[in-house]
């Protein structure tokens, strides 16, 4: 693998540039290589140690490669190992090259010295270099039978790597086995940790092509073994077990804490036999919580959640049982240790609230934390607020918003909201939030205003108090659209009971050249029309204004709302006052944000990063889920660097390009959207005063607009339909086109592609159900488009949003055809974007593909 | 798979990579830029500790002008990876002496590269005790135990305890005279309301051990604290002796401690590491004895000034005195001038943390002592932006005393050869974060 390229990067004046040094390097290398001065040693290790230097940063020493190997005769350990270091870090990049090191290196693994025997043998396994797979496999067996245990332990891992380099000459030297009885049998403890390591990481890798694998991965979790393991060290506990010993265990000594951490997730995924069986084991390990590394008592937190799954009442006994071991890892060691073992805790606060109700003090803030512990923080005294603690939770929250850390007193702030959101009672809630807006501070009068619209969404009978205060507050101040948005509403919403609304819309809306927010324009026109609705006289001309205005926005979203307004004013006032301004609804519930599915999947992999992410590991592992991106970073890997500079930021330029290339597409659509509805059939009157004089007419005689009732209604079903249609009207069926099933194109051809060429086709499908039901994960599509001949190139998402890159090329052409796929799985619709080299067949291929995806989840 | 590292890098603050080891081959070698352009060039830096980037995970901590990071391509075990770099950083420091920072890391990249080699391979942590690491690999790498193989102890020897046995302790240890040092160190976390209401209060503590003592001794320890002592009286069937027992909310020990014997007979007894380790730690959250009583009091007189007046009372002991006692009182930015009388103790107003900065070197017990300050504000124009008032700080010492309460009631040694050994035993109560709102 080729060193980071640090130096390159960060040119330093005090570091060398290299050549002129390498080689004067060489020179004396070859002078001293067939020294056998007294002293040499000493001269060798400090020329290894610039050697060495150089190479840690990022300077190309690979030249001295032939030398380096001349001087490795020696028996000085410390030369010994800084020969090795150097060989493993070049013999990937000169596989020739090191073919001169497997001599010395195999010399060395018979060495009398065991220290050198084991360090030759880690160094030979590390060289990664397939055509020498041949010379490890005679030091490797006779490693794993040498007598001393160090050298056992690395020969273990070392058919680890040797697997990793040709799984197949592994499998055939038949070392799994070998492992397997090492681990039953060998008297080492670290030794047989390493082969539990080694058979989990062989097993599952070859499971899925193996059922002999299959089973002997199974029999990893047999009852007999996992009882060895544990017994194992709960027999080693200490001396005084030593004169009663078992037989079995001759020498006693205790795995390590990292080799029990490796021990309990194995234990994880036991299926006990019954109940006893999970008592057995839990007594057994009950010790372990007491442990000073945070990582074990982690794990055995695990092993103990998951063994009581299926007794209700004993898992919330265990939640009790390790609370206290928890908390006390949170409030010792350091920031980042607490962040972990914090995010842990935050999943099972939020599956089980009322355990930890009582524990809110713990979740304080302290002034000196980091944010990002004070956000975890936050989030937990919000999961565990209850009748007995609000008051307490809430008056500290209220603290923060006080806090030098904006970021921080927003975050409490929402706190505050969401508790109110989740009580019954938010009497008290509602006071302080209302405080709050008195502290005029930008940000917390922002992050209130927000909070209160929430809040009134769900409990109407609160805005008495609330728009009183609101309506205190003055426009101006509000500069984030999340804010003004949240005020315009309410203002909308309420404009009965604040006596100065219609002018503070009035207000807004002349400025409406300044406002640079679509979301707050969007909120202008509603409030104005709800406004409107109850105070005719005094927002007439502003609503006008807003219309005029609306229309004449060149965002999409904002002229489509405003020609809505104006269309179905025209059609009857009436109607439109019932379908902008209904009598209230209470929002009973906020969506969840997260599936519980998903939930439970981040639960089973607790003590990993998917608690951190909070994602399941399918997602942030898998490669077809990381996208075009992934890619890139991989290519850059692999590239050997011929030209360092252009390798160095692959993945950051890759990322850019993703980027606009997205945003080109998007732009275009937008382009052509605009364009289609200039052409379209209803043409809006768009001179301002024209509509505005309109509107007034308009306003005073309600219900006479039946003439253009006809018109309208037509828009209105071609509108429907357009969203009903499930399948493009059958254009005269082209040729049926054929695929190439074996096509192929490298990611970066993709992008290129796509960046270059136009869209050819747009469409809209709907997906079956059956589709969707299939479509848990973005996998399954992409098996099936490919029994189709159409690859996938990249894909991501998650439910209810998947997006996908196919590609297909043309039977006995090379022409492509390049496919941009976005399914929403609530909605069902698959939206397609076809780019092809050939335009005019890319009405087949998209025919081709609906039919594809329409079989899709069909049995 | 609990793998904890691909690979780990060492940079300085500017980015530099200072050593690095990659252990598997499923990271690229261009990882660490991705760090660098997606870290710690952006905001990102402070944010969290954890991050992904292009489907690899980077774990980090700085520790003094380094940062460590550890990356991982599959759904790795944080807290372990966490665990191990504090661990590593341990060991390094306990070879280099005490610093742990990148001249360190420049001068001794040999002795770093061969740890790395043996604390892990593969991704998979091996062993990482100080102890053994140090019979056979050597703090200037001088002394091979090849070449020195006539004299040095036995090889076998020592690469049997590689793996390890009692793997925290060596045999054959001997001392002319022996000695066990025992601390408990309690540091008292406190955030009191502005209204003098304790929102929170809890102890950390630590029994930190010293032990010069020859062979294989067994050392047995007994504490004041409930559940030891309620066993023992009902061993002994005689009733529970009078006096404070301390319930502690949770134990942590050293590896070790006979965690069975712990649990069944509630002692805490073990075979002692030599030298210096933490024996145990625990957390307690009744029944603080809290050492300082702060009643602040602050006036904002108009736009322009303010007072404060800060009252500290000690409320242990007569005969104890607390040492290196710091109160911080935060003041707003703008302050242009102040004036203040103490009772005790030196002030200084310390423009770059916005405090005043109130030292008291030595501070007896049952005693208080007070500053009173008068603050000139700048008058800023415009919008009005009240002042938001951080806690104000304590640091101190209390030796001798302990704010739990805990006391040690014996500390036995047994060993074989039956020699007599000297027991120190100390107390010290040090202020975590002790905050007071204001």
């Amino acid at each position: 693998m080729p060193p980071p390229a640090a130096s390159s990067r960060y040119p330093s004046p005090s570091q060398p540039s290299g050549k002129s040094e390498v080689t004067d390097l060489k020179s004396q290398l070859r002078q001293l290589a067939g020294s056998r001065a007294p002293g040499v040693d000493d001269s060798k290790r400090d020329l290894f140690k610039k050697v060495i230097s150089y190479m840690t940063i990022g300077i190309d020493v690979s030249s001295v490669f032939g030398e380096m190997v001349m001087c490795s005769a020696t028996s000085d350990i410390v030369l010994k190992k800084m020969c090795y270091l150097y060989v493993g870090n070049y013999a990937k990049g000169n596989p020739d090259l090191s073919l001169l090191t497997i001599n010395f290196l195999q010399r060395d693994c018979k060495d009398e010295d065991p220290m050198i025997r084991g360090l030759a043998l880690r160094s030979l396994c590390s060289l990664r270099v397939p055509n020498l797979v041949e010379y490890l496999l005679g030091p490797l067996g006779s490693g794993l039978k040498d007598n001393n245990s160090y050298v056992r332990t690395i020969a273990v891992t070392g058919v680890l790597k040797l697997y990793h380099i040709s799984a197949s000459t592994c499998i055939d030297a038949e070392f799994p086995a070998t492992l397997k009885s090492l681990m039953l049998h060998d008297s080492d403890a670290q030794v047989v940790a390493n082969c539990l390591a080694a058979l989990q990481e062989i097993w599952s890798l070859e499971a899925s092509h193996s059922e002999e694998a299959c089973r002997e991965k199974e029999s990893l979790l047999s009852k007999p073994l996992i009882y060895y393991f544990l017994n194992r060290y709960s027999y080693l506990k200490g001396r005084s077990k030593f004169q009663y010993g078992g037989v079995c265990f001759c020498r006693i000594k205790e795995f390590n804490e990292w080799a029990q951490c490796l021990i309990l997730e194995l234990a994880v995924k036991y299926v006990p036999s019954d109940s006893n069986d999970i008592f057995d084991i839990m007594n057994l390990l009950e010790d372990r919580l007491q442990h000073a590394n945070g990582a074990v008592v982690l794990a055995t937190v695990k092993v103990f959640l998951q063994l009581t799954l299926s007794m209700t009442d004993v898992h919330q006994q265990v939640y009790e049982r390790i609370k206290s071991p928890l908390l006390t890892l949170v409030s010792s060691g350091s920031p980042e240790q607490s962040y972990a073992i914090l995010s842990h805790l935050h999943l099972l606060v939020v599956r089980a609230p009322f355990i930890f109700a009582s524990d809110y003090k713990h979740f304080y803030c302290q002034y000196n934390e980091p944010s990002y512990v004070k956000k975890l923080k936050l989030e937990m005294l919000t999961a565990i607020a209850n009748e007995s603690n609000t008051y307490e939770i809430v008056t500290e929250l209220c603290e923060y918003a006080a806090n030098v850390d904006i970021e921080i007193a927003r975050e409490s702030i929402r706190a505050v909201g969401k508790i109110a959101l989740q009580q019954y009672d938010v009497n008290a809630i509602v006071d302080r939030l209302l405080q709050f807006l008195e502290m005029e501070k930008d940000y917390v009068t922002a992050e209130t205003l927000v909070l209160v619209k929430d809040l009134l969404r769900k409990h109407p009978q609160w805005s008495h108090d609330c728009i009183s205060v609101v309506g205190g507050i003055s426009s101006k101040n509000i500069q984030e659209p999340k804010a003004k948005a949240a005020l315009i509403w309410m203002l909308g919403e309420y404009a009965q009971d604040m006596s100065d609304a219609p002018y503070i819309l009035e207000n807004l809306i002349e400025n409406w050249e300044e406002e640079h927010s679509a979301e707050v324009r969007l909120h202008l026109l509603t409030a104005a029309m709800k406004c409107f609705f109850k105070r005719a006289p005094e927002t007439q001309k502003a609503l006008g204004i807003a219309l005029a205005a609306g229309i004449a926005d060149f965002h999409q979203d904002v002229h489509d709302r405003a020609l809505f307004y104006y269309r179905v004013l025209q059609y009857d006032v009436h109607v439109a006052e019932r379908v902008v301004s209904p009598p209230q609804q209470a929002v009973s519930a906020f969506a969840d944000t997260q599936s519980s599915e998903i939930k439970d999947r981040i639960f089973d992999e607790f003590n990993s990063l998917s608690v951190i992410y909070q994602k399941p590991s399918y997602i942030f592992t898998d490669k077809e889920h990381r996208g075009p991106f992934e890619f890139s970073d991989e290519l850059g890997s692999t590239s050997i660097t011929p030209e360092v500079s252009s390798d160095i930021v692959p993945a950051q330029q890759f990322e850019a390009n993703d980027k606009d290339l997205l945003l080109s597409t998007d732009e275009k659509d937008d382009n052509k959207g605009l364009s289609s509805n200039n052409g379209s059939a209803y043409t809006a009157p768009y001179e301002s005063s024209n509509i505005s004089s309109q509107m007034q007419e308009l306003a005073i005689s309600g219900p006479a607009a039946s003439a253009t009732t006809t018109q309208s209604s037509f828009d209105f079903d071609d509108l429907l339909g357009l969203g009903l249609s499930t399948a493009p009207a059958p254009t005269p069926s082209p040729p049926l086109l054929k695929l190439n099933a074996r096509a192929a194109l490298d990611p970066r051809a993709f992008q290129q592609k796509w960046r270059q060429l136009p869209i050819s086709l747009s469409q809209e499908y709907s997906v079956n159900p059956q589709g969707i039901a299939a479509l848990t994960v973005p996998q399954s599509l992409i098996k099936h488009m490919q029994s189709h001949s159409i690859h996938c190139i990249a894909s991501g998402g998650q439910s209810p949003n998947f997006k996908f890159f196919f590609f297909a090329q043309k039977e006995a052409e090379p022409l492509d055809y390049l496919t941009e796929c976005i399914i929403n799985s609530s909605s069902a619709k698959a939206q397609i974007k076809v780019k092809a080299d050939e335009q005019s067949t890319s009405q087949a291929f998209a025919t081709v593909f609906e039919t594809a995806l329409s079989k899709f989840g069909m049995p | 798979m609990p793998v904890a590292a691909s690979a780990i890098y060492f940079l300085n603050l500017r980015g530099d990579v200072l050593i690095n080891r990659t252990y598997r081959d499923d990271v690229g070698g261009n990882m660490v830029d991705a760090f660098r352009t997606h870290i710690m060039q952006t905001k990102e830096l402070g944010n969290c500790p954890v991050r992904q980037i292009g489907g690899c995970s980077f774990v980090y901590m700085r520790i003094s002008n380094v940062y460590i990071v550890i990356v991982a391509s599959s759904n790795a075990n944080v807290a372990c990876g966490f665990k191990f770099v504090v661990e590593a950083v341990a060991l390094f420091k306990s070879y280099f002496g005490g610093a742990f920072d990148e001249d360190a890391i420049r001068n001794n990249f040999v002795l770093i590269y061969e740890l790395l080699d043996e604390i892990m391979d593969f991704g998979y942590p091996q062993n990482l005790s100080p102890e053994i690491l140090k019979l056979y690999i050597t703090q200037e790498g001088v002394r091979s135990p090849f070449s020195s193989k006539p004299k040095d102890k036995p090889i076998p020897n020592a690469t049997l305890q590689v793996t390890g046995a009692v793997g925290w302790r060596r045999e054959g240890l001997s001392y002319k005279k022996n000695e066990v040092f025992l601390d408990i160190v309690e540091s008292v976390n406190l955030l009191m309301s502005s209204k003098g209401n304790v929102l929170r209060c809890d102890v950390t503590g630590k029994v930190l051990m010293k032990c010069f003592l020859s062979g294989m001794p067994d050392l047995k320890l007994g504490l004041n604290d409930k559940i030891g002592l309620e066993k023992e009286s009902e061993m002994k069937s005689r009733p529970a002796k009078s006096g404070k027992t301390i319930e502690l909310d949770d134990v942590t020990f050293h590896q070790c401690v006979n965690l069975t014997r712990f649990n069944s007979e509630k002692t805490v007894s073990f075979v002692p590491p030599d030298g210096e380790f933490e024996l145990m730690k625990y957390r307690i959250t009744e029944g603080v004895n809290l050492p300082f009583r702060v009643l602040p009091t602050i006036n904002e007189l108009g736009r322009t000034r303010m007072e404060v007046n800060v009252k500290v009372k000690s409320v242990f002991g007569a005969k104890m005195f607390a040492l290196g006692v710091v109160v911080k009182i935060p003041v707003p930015k703008q302050t242009a001038k102040t004036n203040f009388q103490v009772t005790t103790g030196r002030a200084k107003y310390n423009p770059s943390i916005d405090c005043l900065v109130w030292k008291i070197r030595k501070f007896p017990g049952q005693t208080e002592s007070t500053l009173s300050a008068e603050i000139e504000l700048i008058s800023t124009m415009g919008e009005k932006k009240s002042w938001t008032r951080p806690p104000i700080q304590m640091e101190f010492q209390v030796p001798m005393f302990t704010a739990s309460g805990l006391r040690v009631w014996f500390l036995k040694v047994w060993e074989k050869s039956g020699y007599n050994t000297v027991e120190w035993v100390r107390y010290i109560t040090k202020a975590g974060s002790y905050e007071i709102r204001c």
